[in-house]
């Protein structure tokens, strides 16, 4: 199979390769179906394998097959730019939101005395590419959308990702992070969000499977330059939050997968406790 | 099954298995490659998930792969071109099955993201036995319309008439 694509290339296609099949499978089967006699099958296969006539048409098929499709993947290719932009680019970070850690390890963020158009529940797993890949492309416009009030974010930390982690527990130490800086500098503008950002940084965030992570003393230097304070950062170092993290993720896994049907995997986007389809503009469509 | 005087039942029943394979596979080709079309954030998440490719070509494998299915489930609605297209198929189905098994082999927690959506699951909530059987026998069907292209119902054979009874 494998070989036989091999031989297969695009400029000789259909030809040459129904030349190649000859007398064997290909003649017979193309005259299948055909109302002429069994030594008028043969004769018109044969006409058919020899026909200059013939191999012309085969050729402007092969052709115009080729043609259809490079038009199509470079429409898409095209199609898929707009799609994967970055949106909100250049926004930066968030600048007027603050973060408040519920008991039950929930990390609530958004603009003081706002009333914004919409609350959004966020689950990630630090670890996970698909998250990073969601900040790339959302990350300025959410910051941009809970700047102008018209956005609540609920952050929930997962950790199943762990046995992937060089640490075994990254997971769980980052979600602990983000807690620590909720609990100790949630109130300090941007800086929630910035540990946030950090942490999904194709720079900063560690490789699944990877040969090695991030140590609690890394973490709490991360949230240092997000502009946490020194007891956030302490909080961080010592690992203070990652038990707690490592227990409210639990339970967030499990109302994940009760909102997932069962497909619990992150990021999950959930409003009015349904997960929410990410396509370029499902922000926008969501506080417009 | 009724014998007419000019059709063989075995050819009856190779354009029966000619059309369907051809209309299946383009049928698949077509609903997941229009899924990840309309999911590009969610195709490149599925793309890098695999951790097969580097990542400055996992933007262009998730641009052009949903548009290739497209494509080749165009072809192979309509019957044009029909072997280069199941060629090409066979040649997605297999780098599918390879990849499936590679991720599953490394132990990775991943949604195939066949169509669409992809990237992390938990473990345990992967499906990667259905998957790969999945993807055989659509490759069985690739590789059969490779070895026996001319099926009804197809411009190829639309086509191959004119071409051979001008009358």
């Amino acid at each position: 199979m494998v070989t036989a694509s091999r031989g297969q290339r695009p400029g000789d296609g259909e030809d040459t390769a129904v030349a190649q099949s000859g007398a064997s499978k290909s003649g017979q089967n193309q005259v299948k179906g055909g109302k002429s006699s069994a030594s008028g099958r043969q004769s018109v296969a044969a006409a058919r394998r020899s026909s200059p006539g013939n191999n012309r048409t085969q050729l402007i098929i092969g052709g115009i097959a080729i043609v259809v499709i490079i038009a199509i993947v470079v429409f898409g290719v095209v199609l898929n730019r707009q799609q994967t932009a970055t949106q909100a680019e250049g926004y930066g970070a968030s600048t007027q939101s603050v973060a408040t850690a519920s008991a039950d390890g929930v990390v609530t963020v958004t603009k003081p005395g706002s009333t914004p158009k919409a609350t959004i529940d966020v689950y990630e797993d630090a670890l996970c590419p698909a998250c990073a890949e969601l900040e790339r492309q959302f990350g300025q416009q959410i910051n941009q959308e809970l700047d102008n009030g018209n956005l609540t974010v609920n952050y929930h930390m997962v950790d199943f990702l762990n046995p992937s982690s060089h640490s075994g527990d990254y997971s769980s130490r980052a979600a602990g992070a983000l807690l620590c800086v909720a609990q100790d500098s949630g109130s300090q503008p941007g800086v929630y969000m910035a540990m946030h950002s950090a942490l999904f940084a194709p720079e900063n965030q560690p490789a699944e499977n990877g040969s090695t992570d991030l140590s609690n003393q890394q973490l709490a230097d991360l949230a240092k330059a997000a502009g946490a304070s020194d007891q956030a950062q302490t909080c961080i170092s010592t690992g203070a939050n990652t038990q707690g993290a490592t227990t409210a993720a639990a339970t967030f896994m499990t109302n994940l997968g009760t909102i997932t049907g069962g497909r619990a995997g992150t990021p999950t986007v959930v409003q009015n406790g349904a997960p929410v389809t990410l396509n370029s503009d499902w922000l926008t469509k969501l506080v417009g | 099954m009724t014998n007419t005087r000019t059709v063989s039942r075995g050819g009856r029943i190779r354009d029966v298995l000619g059309v369907l394979s051809r209309l299946v596979l383009a049928a698949v080709l077509l609903i997941s490659g229009v899924i990840k079309a309309l999911d590009a954030r969610e195709t490149i998440v599925a793309v890098r998930a695999y951790q097969l490719v580097p990542e400055s070509l996992v933007g262009a494998v998730a641009a052009v792969l949903p548009y290739l299915e497209i494509a080749l489930g165009l072809l192979l609605l309509i019957g044009l071109a029909t072997r280069l297209a199941a060629v090409l198929a066979a040649v997605v189905m297999v780098i599918f099955v390879a990849a499936v098994t590679s991720a599953a082999a490394r132990g990775l927690s991943i949604d195939c993201g066949c169509f669409g959506g992809g990237g992390e699951v938990a473990a345990g909530q992967t499906a990667y036995t259905a998957e790969i059987l999945r993807d055989l026998g659509l490759l069985a069907m690739a590789v059969y319309l490779t070895i026996r292209p001319d099926t009804p119902l197809s411009v190829d054979r639309l086509v191959h008439r004119r071409a051979a009874d001008p009358a």
